[in-house]
């Protein structure tokens, strides 16, 4: 949905080619190493963009012997989907954590050590920290702002996310006294009738 | 060889029914020039290790040993002399002279220990310059913002050319945009000049500039954790820092 919506914006900022989208898309989005689009993606995303009606694709004459290349420019349907992308607010991530699910197979399974599982991911977690902190520091934020901000982003996240290990470790004993979630027993078969 | 190390280090307050172990058996080690941050619950004995660790206090059981030599063994002069010349403190609330600029503050430890008033002067400018404090420099502490002041005592830890920082919360008055200006400098004293930090701290964000974090419980050592692999030719680096002025 990002790219697509970003693909969208950054066609009415000028037509494009599609690999100077792409750079542009990664650009914006924290290089490459943050965010890479396969330029097969960026080709499927601007032929359903195009089938939308969201853009056109026309081609420029090409310098001297080379062909013509396509390029692509945003429609008045694409620029009214951009401004309703706009309009809305974006979903904050879902709660779908692979170390939450860890710790509860550990807990239910009794397979793993908890408290182990916990340092690990600490240690993890302040690697990635130190990492994301260098590489901010290392920025000059009166020319690279935005790439400063990403980054802040990510390193609240972090903090947040040790935050919350620490309050799991200090209540981990209050978890494994209380009953995992489990299914609900439900009787097999088709329901009673009547019931 | 490690620049601090403790051995079953243990720290009573106290005797009988109202006695506290405050650090019970820590043994830890940190090298020199490495940049090592200590986290744990409010309690958890951080302080009492520090104060330790910079021969404040007296241990209970166990020994600390500054550059290889056990601190239990000596003469309150020689004692007073270490901490003086191999061991720098900085603090949570700055404890600069209020009277004082910030360049006479920076002077203060060295013009004590016989350091000439001139001279003193002179290295307390070097290390205020290093530190961005140039145009501060005869300024007093009330005409600093928490950040500068820290940085005043930052530079006043290093005045005497010591090997080893000691930090006790220091950016723990301060706001995150300082606080974080703060443990970079403090990263930049390790990294640049070679000198070791220990910096006790419970905010995670401060401790991950860290190269190494050791975690406490209970007086204990809970965990520990590397966030940096140490830097090639640490000997080398360590032995590079810039000289002080002769
Ligand atoms: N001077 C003292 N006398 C008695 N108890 C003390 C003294 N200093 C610290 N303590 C106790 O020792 C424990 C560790 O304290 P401290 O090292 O200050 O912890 P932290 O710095 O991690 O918050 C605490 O229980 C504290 O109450
Ligand atoms: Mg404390």
């Amino acid at each position: 949905m990002s790219v697509r919506n970003a693909f969208l914006g950054l066609l009415a900022q000028k037509p494009r080619h599609g690999y100077e989208l792409r750079a542009a898309f990664e650009a914006i989005a924290g290089g490459g190493v943050n965010w890479d689009v396969k330029p097969a993606q960026v080709y499927a995303t601007l032929d359903r963009l195009a089938e939308a009606g969201l853009v056109v694709c026309t081609s420029d004459l090409g310098e001297g012997d080379e062909p013509g290349r396509r390029v692509y420019a945003l429609t008045e349907a694409g620029l009214a989907a951009l401004r309703q992308w706009f309009d809305e607010g974006v979903e904050p991530e879902h709660q779908r954590d692979e170390f939450y699910i860890k710790l509860m197979v550990a807990l239910a399974s009794g397979a793993g050590d908890p408290h182990r599982i916990l340092r690990t991911q600490r240690g993890l977690i302040y690697q990635r920290l130190h990492g994301l902190t260098t590489q901010r520091n290392a920025l000059d934020a009166r020319v690279a702002l935005a790439q400063v901000l990403l980054l802040d982003k990510a390193i609240m996240h972090l903090e947040a996310d040790l935050r919350w290990l620490e309050f799991v470790e200090a209540r981990l004993g209050d978890i494994q006294r209380q009953p995992l979630p489990a299914p609900q027993v439900r009787a097999r078969g088709r329901p009673k009738k009547g019931s | 060889m490690p620049i601090v190390e403790t051995q079953n280090l243990s720290k009573i307050y106290g005797a009988g029914e109202v006695a506290v172990t405050a650090l019970d058996h820590v043994s830890i080690s940190v090298e020199a020039g490495e940049f090592v941050a200590i986290m744990g619950p409010s309690g958890c004995g951080k302080s009492t290790l520090l104060h330790l660790l910079g021969g404040l206090d007296s241990v209970s059981d166990g020994s600390v040993l500054i550059d290889g030599q056990n601190l239990a063994g000596m003469k309150d002069d020689d004692l007073t002399r270490l901490r003086r010349r191999k061991i720098g403190f900085i603090f949570q609330f700055f404890n600069l002279i209020p009277v004082l600029t910030a360049q006479e503050n920076v002077a203060l430890p060295i013009t004590l220990d016989g350091v000439k008033p001139a001279e003193a002067r002179a290295r307390a400018a070097e290390w205020l310059t290093r530190l961005d404090m140039a145009e501060r420099m005869h300024h007093r502490p009330d005409q600093l913002s928490g950040g500068q002041q820290q940085r005043v005592a930052i530079a006043r830890a290093l005045v005497a050319d010591p090997d080893l920082i000691l930090a006790d919360e220091p950016t723990g008055n301060l706001d995150t945009r300082a606080g974080d200006e703060i443990a970079e400098t403090l990263r930049q004293v390790s990294q640049q000049w070679g000198r070791a930090v220990v910096m006790v701290t419970h905010d995670p964000r401060i401790a991950a500039y860290a190269d190494r974090i050791i975690f406490l419980k209970d007086g204990k050592v809970n965990d520990q954790t590397i966030l940096a692999p140490r830097r090639n030719g640490d000997a080398a680096t360590a032995a590079a820092p810039l000289q002080a002025p002769a």
